[in-house]
């Protein structure tokens, strides 16, 4: 134990004393330079420590899945597109994608809703009730997610009719004199998913409560009540005067829900690895990587999200950019 | 006010990247600092199971001069896959899935043990016991702890007062079944979930017939995909399984009942003076999932038999499965450390702590055995014609732990029939 807690403090230190190291250096050979060439280069020198550890630890293994994803299972030889193919023809990677396109709608979009709901509501609250309402929606968020899914087990847990239900959702259906549901397996309209997605957005909505509800505090007061002088309506106030101020707000929330859902993994892995057709991409991947050990189906997978993903990106960087600019 | 800012982001950025840095120097430092007479092994044994091991190994490795490093870790087939690509795997490794054993060998990195472990050792195994840890003719994995499927427990006292007995063929097996529904009572408790390997017990039921119906060489063939998935002999297993159990009235609830019932929790009111369900198959370890009091009556509450073969009076082959010990390192210190674990005494102290260790040694010693339901499987595995390793944990990774699992559990929620379960599976195989 002593032995790891000094090698742990002795790379620290050294690793820190050589980071030092490495700008103080480069400060020097910036200083070498004539002038107003000082100036040019060393924002790039000072920089240059950061582009080498993202090239190092995302551009580098993202071209290296984008190889492996023309390459068969153990990266040896290449197959072309067999992997993708072999993928998209399957009927249940065609559900997969169906299932992961379904949280990708309702998620975020569910996640705004009540986010915003919950902060316009708590807003109207006076202070404690607001603090105390707040607090409890945003402390699901603290929570990991392999964590609630133990509690949200107890909530769809099954047992068959007679014996004693545990869950509490089949506890309510036989106490008002219904027979258990096996919840988790329903997946006529995707019921299933649709319980799974519950979790998420119960995770999700204290983070959404929390941007939105400042942004709304930040509408100017004035703007609203002009709106009010010229006899808008509450309603009215709401969707023509707040609303557009904190659009960019929304959007923000809307995106990073919309990644989060895109790179979901432990809550289907936790409560039914994708078995009753639940199944969706992060879950196949991990499956793909590490049940069936294909690096080409696991990498075509990712590249695939990758490519899907890519757009939203791009319209978030440049929403970010459009919001410092104004 | 400006530059002041820029600064403190500058400061900001350099202490970032300083312990970006230190991160990477903590990495390279994290190397092991094993010598040529270390040995590691890593397993995901039972506790009691490792204890026992451990017991013995420690005392054998101080006589033969090797330094002995054993943990038990946990999820070792995707963790043993993740270290072999990283270079850091240990010496050697205990897995309880062949296919990952195949997986290990296809990368080049396990070393063959026949010259290693000799043939004395060799022939001295269970009969049917090589077979899954041999690849292309070669043996890279040594079964070092054994357990058996092919069993069926009920509650001693309850049976005994209705008077049935443990039949000797599937027809009487058949005949047991119809007669305790008859009587009233539900015959199976069922349940295969298992997180996420949802779904295993029910395969399990399919090799446990299709060996029984087709013999050994037959279930090889279905196992190594010689003959397809969807083979007429594994659609009679299937249905025979199907009548069996999954009848309506042979067990608790329906179809989705079963999916949703914990493996080792559907035998929990088998224990009942008025059971809820009356047999259940499971494997020899399945008694740690008992409940505290009737593992404590042990002898008097619990009752085992072995699964019948096809025809009475017939040596059939015993389902069952084990770790396999995997050699990672052809340094001397390993191989002395395989040996080690190769002979036939080193599970002395597991037999004796009441664990749920099974020799692979036919000439272990089994007055040993303190737990009555391995002294039971013993048995078993001695009367039948020779021990075969589950089948699912041999195939590839996309059938074994994959296909097989979810269609069969997609065939028992009543999703799909039979044919297109078989088909489906069949048509999952990998093709290289």
């Amino acid at each position: 134990m002593f032995l790891k807690t000094s090698n742990a403090v002795i790379t620290v230190v050294a690793g820190v004393g050589v980071a030092v190291a490495v700008y103080w250096i480069l400060n020097k050979i910036a200083e070498l330079l004539p002038g107003h060439w000082e100036d040019r280069i060393k924002p790039y020198l000072y920089i240059l420590p950061a582009y080498a550890a993202i090239t190092l630890y995302l551009i580098y293994p993202s071209i290296l899945t984008f190889k492996y994803s023309f390459q068969d299972s153990t990266s040896t030889e290449w197959v072309g597109f067999d992997n993708f193919t072999k993928l998209l023809s399957s009927h249940e990677f065609q559900q997969t994608l169906i299932n992961t396109l379904l949280w990708m709608i309702i998620v975020p979009i569910f996640t705004v809703a009540i986010g915003l709901a919950v902060a316009v509501l708590s807003d109207r609250l006076g202070p404690r009730g607001e603090n105390v309402s707040k607090t409890l929606i945003f402390m699901p968020m603290a929570i990991s997610m392999v964590g609630a899914a133990t509690v949200w087990r107890f909530l769809y847990a099954y047992r068959p009719e007679g014996q004693e239900q545990i869950g509490l959702q089949n506890a309510l259906v036989v106490l008002l004199g219904g027979k258990p549901v096996p919840w988790l397996q329903q997946d006529q309209f995707h019921l299933n998913s649709l319980l799974l997605m519950v979790m998420l957005l119960w995770a999700q909505i204290g983070f959404a409560m929390v941007l939105l509800s400042a942004a709304i505090k930040g509408v100017p007061v004035d703007t609203l009540e002009a709106a009010r002088i010229d006899g808008a309506g509450e309603r009215q106030i709401f969707f023509r005067v707040v609303v557009p101020q904190i659009k960019g707000t929304i959007i923000t929330v809307f995106v990073t829900t919309l990644i989060t859902v895109m790179k979901i993994f432990d809550i289907v892995y936790v409560m039914t690895n994708g078995n009753f057709n639940t199944n969706i991409l992060g879950v196949e991947f991990y499956n793909q990587l590490f049940t069936n050990f294909n690096n080409g189906a696991a990498a075509a997978i990712v590249v695939m999200l990758m490519v899907a993903m890519i757009p939203i990106m791009i319209y978030q960087v440049r929403n970010f950019k459009a919001e410092e600019a104004a | 006010m400006r530059v002041h800012k820029r600064g403190v982001k500058a400061l900001t950025a350099v202490a970032a990247m300083a312990l970006g840095v230190s991160g990477l120097a903590a990495c390279g430092g994290g190397g092991s600092s094993s010598n040529d007479k270390t040995v590691e092994i890593w397993m995901s044994v039972d506790q009691p199971v490792f204890d026992g091991l451990k017991k013995d190994m420690t005392a054998k490795a101080k006589d033969a001069g090797i330094t002995l490093k054993m943990s038990k870790v946990t999820d070792i087939n995707s963790l043993i896959m993740t270290k072999i690509q990283a270079n850091d795997a240990p010496d050697i490794a205990l897995i309880p899935q062949p296919g990952v054993v195949a997986n290990i060998v296809k990368r080049n990195k396990a070393i063959a043990l026949d010259d290693v472990v000799g043939d004395k050792v060799k022939s001295n195994m269970l009969p049917g016991a090589l077979e899954a840890g041999t690849i292309d003719g070669k043996l890279y994995g040594l079964l070092s702890s054994a357990n058996v499927k092919s069993l069926v427990f009920y509650n001693k006292k309850a049976w005994d007062k209705a008077g049935y007995k443990a039949p000797t063929s599937i027809a009487e097996l058949d005949a047991l079944t119809q007669k305790i529904k008859d009587d009233g009572h539900v015959p199976w408790c069922m349940g295969i979930e298992s997180d996420t390997a949802t779904g295993w017990p029910a395969t399990d039921w399919f090799e446990e017939l299709v060996m029984k119906y087709g013999g050994a060489d037959k279930y090889n063939e279905w196992v190594t995909h010689k003959i397809p998935f969807d083979d007429p002999l594994v659609k009679q297993a299937g249905e025979e399984f199907e009548k069996l159990v999954l009848t309506d009235g042979n067990h608790i609830g329906d179809g989705k009942t079963i999916a949703s019932t914990g493996f080792g929790d559907a035998e929990n009111s088998m224990w009942k003076s008025d059971p809820g369900c009356w047999l259940f198959k499971q494997g020899s370890f399945i008694t740690a999932f008992f409940p505290e009091d009737v593992v404590k009556n042990f002898a008097t509450d619990v009752g085992v038999f072995g699964f019948p073969s096809a025809n009475a009076g017939e040596k059939a082959p015993v389902l069952g499965g084990g770790d396999l010990a995997v050699l990672l390192n052809d340094s001397d210190a390993a191989k002395t450390g395989m040996k080690l674990l190769a002979e036939s005494d080193t599970g002395n102290s597991a037999a004796a702590n009441g664990s749920s260790y099974l020799s692979p040694h036919k000439d272990f010693d089994s007055s040993l055995y303190t737990n009555p339901v391995i002294k039971v499987s013993d048995q078993v595995v001695k009367n039948g014609s020779e021990l075969l390793f589950d089948g699912s944990d041999q195939m590839p990774g996309e059938v074994g732990a994959g296909s097989f699992w979810k269609q069969v559990t997609s065939w028992i929620t009543g999703q799909q029939d039979l044919d297109a379960t078989l088909k489906n599976i069949e048509d999952s195989w990998p093709t290289s």
